[in-house]
């Protein structure tokens, strides 16, 4: 039963993505979104535990308008459709802001 | 034909008390659910840890203490109050709070009581 993570803060910024990672469970969605994209570039990253089957997705056009490369092998690239579709198939949703 | 689920709603603080209204917020709305009956629980999670230590009185930097309503939750039956373990060792707070049925929970803890709540609003 996962839970859909909606990050919208930049860590480099504030402490939103760390308390993110704090309740991470086996399995859970992230969706970086806004100034959540400057994540991708965070050492926070790296913490997330690779066995705990974390699904990493970053909204395409949110990423390119802040001129983040994408790394297609570690993140899903996905757009707003696809983000409500998650919000149908996850159990529960925390906004990070 | 309705279908009646009692739904578990998480309040998540994370902020501290006095620069901004999110605490006040949190405590509004935790309040109304209370008031329809709602089952509430409330979680606090890094600066949102400030606003459950004991000492504390806005009234000295003029601003309205919401934190003395706190005390209020029992009357609500807002009885599952939880606090990260993890957030008070970071900040070098002990365990000593200004209202009672504070549950503190390591991270992992943490993360699973807060992943038994149906909806989880985040302040």
């Amino acid at each position: 039963m996962p839970t859909l993570h909606i990050v919208r803060q930049s860590a480099f910024n504030s402490d939103d993505f760390a308390q993110c990672i704090q309740v991470l469970r086996d399995n859970d969605v992230i969706v970086f979104i806004d100034d959540g994209c400057y994540n991708l570039h965070h050492k926070l990253i790296n913490s997330i535990d690779s066995e705990a089957n974390i699904q990493l997705n970053v909204i395409g056009k949110h990423a390119q308008a802040r001129g983040i490369k994408i790394d297609e092998k570690l993140f899903s690239v996905i757009n707003m459709n696809n983000l409500v579709e998650l919000t149908l198939t996850t159990s529960r949703v925390i906004t990070w802001q | 034909m309705t279908q009646s689920v009692n739904k578990l709603t998480a309040i998540l603080n994370a902020k501290a008390p006095y620069s901004n209204a999110a605490g006040k917020d949190a405590l509004d709305i935790t309040l109304i659910f209370g008031s329809f009956e709602q089952s509430t629980s409330l979680f606090f999670q890094g600066d949102g840890v400030w606003q459950l230590i004991q000492g504390q009185d806005g009234n000295i930097i003029s601003v309205k203490d919401y934190l003395k309503t706190f005390s209020a939750f029992e009357f609500y039956d807002i009885d599952n109050i939880y606090i990260c373990q993890e957030s008070l060792i970071e900040r070098g707070l002990a365990a000593d709070f200004h209202i009672e049925q504070v549950q503190v929970l390591a991270k992992k803890e943490f993360a699973d009581k807060l992943a038994t709540h149906h909806t989880i609003l985040r302040f």
